[in-house]
């Protein structure tokens, strides 16, 4: 190993005097012309040829010194240096290809993505992306508080349902309907604008310091759900007075929970829970998986 | 706390009640019901001492426990004449009635019991209890209550449609006997129709409703005259005709 070395070595140097030998050359005299410097020139380069021709000896007699080596050496990685690099022969440039098209995909969907989002109406409260948006008068979120008691007192409510309207979170009202013996609901408001809805049992407690405790009543969670889907079906930016006075007209059709069978299957029961789904437009009551099918 | 209802089966002839009992656990499970422990009711009668002597009934305290509400003792005195007051204690009446022996004595052949498995389908307790009396089986009890709903009026058909569900047998389309409109005396002294179907249900009423079951079995072993303990349900409100379908049109 150490013979390989200082071959190595003395290779490296043989080029660096040639290298060194034909700079040189290459640079010439000075230019002045003077005998002095020519004579110094040619003397130098006598002297440097010399050197490489010594040089290249040496080099000669530590390869015939070499030993054909009893194995392979491990060069590591670098044994891969001698294998085909041809362009061809890799396949690298169609999976550069196709990679650089996906990575243009995912650009454009996640621009068209970023769009949608920014329009989704479900995001209720407050809207900055839409520029056609801001211009109607969409103000529905902070409305005054008179106004919101005057909307509240003008739904025509049915004999058998109660409200009762207390403001725990400031200007933001809370609408406590009970809906005869059978249940319960606090409506969250902020503005005009139905923030939540939590459903119970009659027999539950609903207070202002537990509006977010869900019903222990399976079928009361069921209906929570339901209010919920039907909060987002009712919304309606431009006319909010309108949709929370069809939600709550949606929502006092619950009074026949329990006496209602399902328009679809005629069944009360099914799977433990009646006809939890009212329908939006009509109010007929349906079992979650009758109403779809 | 919901709307129970209490429903007698009746024993099929030459059927044991723990096959019964079997065979109903064994439908509710593949109905999606789910096994949640056991249920006891039981029931202590106390009457009066010295009898009246004029031939009148007399009084009765009637002690129940319900392992629904294990820290109550539920008790309901019956004067005789159909009159009852209810009364829902502590568990240490139980302590009081140990005192006063010398007015009230417990009638110990009489202590009634149901007990059995409990089962949970959604918002539904459904328990199948069987009533012994003095180590003797004396027929099936089915309690259903449904927990989301207070008032009977609202979720009967819901409960008659489980009822008949599982039982296989028909359930009428009336309110129950106890729920049945009935003639009260107002506090002004005036006779008024009452739809106790329409009350808000209370636990008592789940009570009264085993108490009146309890004294339907022991009068029909009063009136075997103890000739042992024979099968059969006493007097319900279970029309024979209805029998089969178990299904709504």
């Amino acid at each position: 190993m150490d013979k390989l070395n200082s071959t190595l070595t003395a290779v490296k140097n043989l080029r660096s005097n040639v290298r060194q030998c034909f700079e040189h050359l290459a640079d010439g005299t000075d230019g002045e012309g003077g005998e002095d410097s020519r004579n110094k020139f040619v003397h130098d380069f006598q002297e440097r040829f010399g050197a490489i021709n010594s040089q290249m000896r040496e080099v000669e007699q530590l390869i015939n010194g070499l030993q054909v080596p009893p194995t392979a050496y491990s060069l590591g990685n670098t044994a891969y240096l001698a294998q085909e690099t041809s362009q061809d022969r890799q396949a690298l440039y169609p999976q550069l290809v196709n990679s650089y098209k996906w990575v243009d995909k995912v650009h454009d969907h996640s621009f068209l993505a970023f769009n949608n989002l920014n329009q989704n109406t479900l995001r209720r409260s407050y809207n900055y992306c839409s520029q056609k948006r801001q211009r109607l008068p969409f103000s529905s979120f902070n409305n005054d508080p008179d106004h919101i008691d005057k909307l509240l007192s003008e739904i025509n409510t049915p004999p058998h349902t109660s409200y009762r309207i207390f403001r725990p979170f400031g200007t933001n009202a809370v609408a406590i309907v009970t809906i005869s013996n059978v249940m319960k609901a606090a409506i969250v408001f902020k503005g005009v604008l139905i923030e939540w809805v939590t459903v119970k049992g009659f027999d539950e407690p609903l207070e202002h310091d537990d509006l977010w405790a869900e019903s222990r009543y399976e079928v009361f969670r069921k209906v929570q759900e339901h209010a919920h889907s039907a909060m987002l079906h009712f919304f309606s930016p431009t006319l909010p007075d309108l949709a929370v006075k069809s939600y709550v007209t949606w929502l006092n059709s619950h009074i026949k929970l329990f006496l209602e069978p399902c328009k679809r299957c005629g069944k009360f029961v099914v799977h433990g829970l009646p006809p939890t789904w009212r329908d939006l437009r009509t109010l007929e009551p349906f079992h979650e998986e009758c109403r779809n099918c | 706390m919901g709307v129970t209802v209490l429903q007698p089966y009746p024993l099929p002839e030459g059927k044991s009640g723990a096959h019964i009992i079997d065979q109903l656990s064994k439908r509710l499970l593949s109905l999606g019901a789910t096994h949640a422990g056991q249920f006891l009711v039981d029931c202590e009668s106390y009457i009066s001492t010295p009898q009246p002597h004029n031939g009148s009934p007399g009084r009765a305290v009637h002690v129940l426990h319900d392992s629904e509400h294990p820290a109550s003792t539920f008790s309901i005195i019956d004067n005789g004449t159909g009159k009852q007051v209810a009364l829902v204690a502590d568990n240490s009446f139980d302590l009081l009635m140990g005192k006063v022996t010398n007015t009230f004595t417990s009638k110990k052949q009489t202590k009634i019991e149901s007990r059995g498995a409990r089962f949970e389908y959604g918002d539904f307790v459904i328990k199948l209890g069987s009533v012994t009396m003095m180590e003797h089986f004396k027929g099936i009890l089915i309690e259903i209550e449904y927990k989301a709903c207070v008032i009977l009026a609202y979720c009967w058909e819901m409960i008659r449609e489980v009822l008949q569900g599982f039982l296989g047998i028909g359930v009428g389309k009336d309110f129950p006997s106890y729920f049945a409109t009935q003639t009260i005396m107002t506090a002004m002294g005036q006779q008024q129709l009452h739809a106790k179907h329409n009350d808000i249900f209370e636990p008592m009423d789940t009570v009264k409703q085993y108490l009146e079951q309890f004294t339907n079995y022991r009068k029909h072993v009063a009136l075997l005259g103890g000739m042992g303990s024979g099968p059969g349900g006493p007097p319900v409100h279970m029309s024979p005709s209805v029998v089969g379908h178990a299904h709504r049109p």
